[in-house]
């Protein structure tokens, strides 16, 4: 079995097993907004392979970072992002 | 000094072109995007996550194999994962990105295995969390071990909707509906194309009867129209449609669902052929903006060539036998190679499947009108925002080349670089204002986004 651990979304803690990505495990855990557009959309995962950037959130203080194909990790911190500001509480 | 040879991408086509130019004696170096080799149809999940992918065990076989002729050769290669090839020019260089640096390379032959990205035509509601491509939803059911979704509606055309609605059950998902464009029992029109991809036509079948199993209901003729929700997924309006795509007023229906995997086909990944300035040709449905080629992948360019889904949309199968056979004459392009009848195999089942892939191809055929469905208040680009009504007033405003109304309008300025709008922008502009869609814009570096951190570390590599 693989093993399980947390890490930060909007400040809560979200469960991932070891080699999931971001993604994946906010899917898991019923989160779909994963960023708010500079229009005022929700956007989440649409192509899950790096193609549409869609996905991009605030990982632990990097902005625009695709969630789909980056690596969940113990003790990450992910925040949605806002529009142009990388996340809702700078 | 031994004569190089680049490969971009790691998928069948380019793991094949990598075994075959190494064994020819040349120094190969393979760059490709992803964490692990297999691009999207052998995408492996990270080897410490437990779980199946759902798939047909023909399927994973086929992909094992490939997967451990590749591994036999990573000692004799140069096999680079995580690196994004953003660029190509004129004179042969191509331009990576890892992590935070960037390197120039200057082999003496580059061999294009790129694929492809899925197919989006845009409708009202589509920007929703929870709508999602086909093949994404599977690209999460191969290496996540996970379902994106509790509910699903799979839609589309083609061979994928069927198999992603099929793993989906067996993922655990419940799947509300199954739309078709058409009714996939087309395909037995063709009886001897069928015949050349039997094993490919047996595991179909099998995904085909995991769908009745599990009861799942099918919508032949049905195209979802309108995604509904607030800030996610709720449901989604279906309609019929007549042979020519047009949605037949009376016939809608909603199904909640919190997932929507659409699949409509695929476009090439061709933008590091077009930068590079080979030739490229207008093929709607096998792919949309390709690079031309002759039989052994040569491009305009005579050091590029282009192998597999990159050269047309013809599925893995192809590709491998093609990558094969595409590498071997990267190989005799730049160092003097005894002729070999190691390719009789290669090219027969590229033969063979190219057959059957003909075939698969009528499935895939998307008539115009889809895009009808786009209203004036939705969006066409998403990394944009650039809605319909403003693309039409580009278009009335006499902006009617591709490079015009991306700088009139804005789209493809955003952060996919136009990959998931431009074919649509197309056949949007050939829709509203008869504008014929064969010709590319001109692709300029990056085509992906690169931090300027990463510009700013940049190596390049020693003239041989």
């Amino acid at each position: 079995m693989s093993t399980r651990f947390e890490f930060s979304f909007e400040g809560k803690p979200v469960t991932a097993h070891e080699g999931q990505s971001v993604a994946a495990a906010l899917l898991d855990a019923g989160e779909r907004c994963l960023r708010i557009d500079e229009a005022g959309n929700a956007k989440g995962a649409v192509c899950a392979i790096g193609v549409c950037w869609e996905c991009r959130c605030s990982i632990d203080g990097i902005p625009d970072t695709r969630a789909c194909v980056t690596e969940a990790r113990p003790g990450m911190i992910v925040y949605r992002q806002h529009g142009l500001s990388p996340c809702a509480d700078p | 000094m031994r004569r190089s040879v680049v490969v971009v991408g790691a998928g069948p086509a380019g793991m094949a072109a990598a075994i075959e130019a190494a064994a020819r004696g040349c120094e190969v170096t393979v760059l490709d995007e992803s964490a692990r080799p297999g691009g999207q149809i052998y995408r492996q999940a990270d080897p410490r996550l437990s779980g199946t992918e759902f798939a047909e065990p023909t399927e994973l076989s086929r992909k094992k194999r490939l997967l451990r002729r590749f591994d036999e050769i990573l000692h004799a290669i140069h096999y680079r994962a995580n690196t994004i090839a953003y660029a190509a020019f004129g004179n042969g260089e191509i331009h990576v990105q890892v992590g935070d640096r960037t390197e120039v390379l200057k082999p003496d032959a580059v061999v294009l295995a790129t694929g492809m990205r899925e197919r989006a035509i845009p409708f009202p509601g589509w920007t929703l969390p929870g709508v999602m491509f086909a093949g994404g939803a599977q690209a999460i059911l191969k290496a996540q071990r996970t379902s994106p979704g509790r509910i699903a509606v799979v839609a589309g055309c083609g061979p994928l909707p069927i198999v992603v609605a099929s793993q989906l059950t067996r993922a655990g998902t419940r799947v509300a509906a199954l739309a078709s464009l058409r009714s996939p029992l087309a395909i037995l029109r063709s009886p001897a194309g069928m015949w050349h991809g039997r094993d490919i036509m047996r595991e179909g079948l099998r995904y085909g009867r995991s769908l009745l199993r599990a009861s799942v209901p099918r919508l032949t003729g049905y195209i979802p129209i309108r995604a509904l929700g607030k800030e996610r997924l709720e449901g989604v309006q279906m309609a019929r449609v007549d042979e020519q795509g047009h949605a037949l007023p009376g016939t809608t229906r909603e199904i909640a669902c919190d997932l929507l995997a659409i699949n409509y086909g695929f476009i090439a990944n061709s933008e590091l052929a077009a930068m590079a300035g080979a030739r490229i040709r207008h093929d709607p449905d096998g792919g949309f903006w390709l690079p031309e080629t002759d039989d052994e992948g040569r491009t305009s360019l005579p050091w590029l060539f282009a192998a597999g889904d990159t050269a047309g949309l013809r599925g893995a199968l192809v590709a491998e036998s093609e990558g094969a056979i595409v590498g071997a004459a990267a190989a005799s392009a730049v160092r003097t190679v005894a002729t070999s009848d190691a390719l009789t195999e290669a090219i027969a089942a590229r033969r063979r499947y190219s057959r059957f892939a003909r075939v698969v191809r009528q499935t895939l055929v998307v008539p115009v009108a889809l895009w009808r469905t786009a209203t004036d208040d939705t969006v066409v680009c998403r990394c944009e925002n650039v809605l319909l009504s403003e693309l039409r007033s580009a278009l009335e405003n006499g902006h009617h080349s591709l490079n015009a109304i991306k700088r009139n309008a804005r789209p493809g300025m955003g952060w996919c670089g136009g990959r998931m709008c431009l074919h649509s922008v197309a056949v949007l502009a050939e829709l509203h204002a008869g504008v014929a869609p064969g010709k590319m814009m001109t692709p300029r570096p990056m085509a992906r986004p690169v931090p300027f951190a990463a510009l700013a570390q940049q190596k390049r590599a020693v003239e041989p």
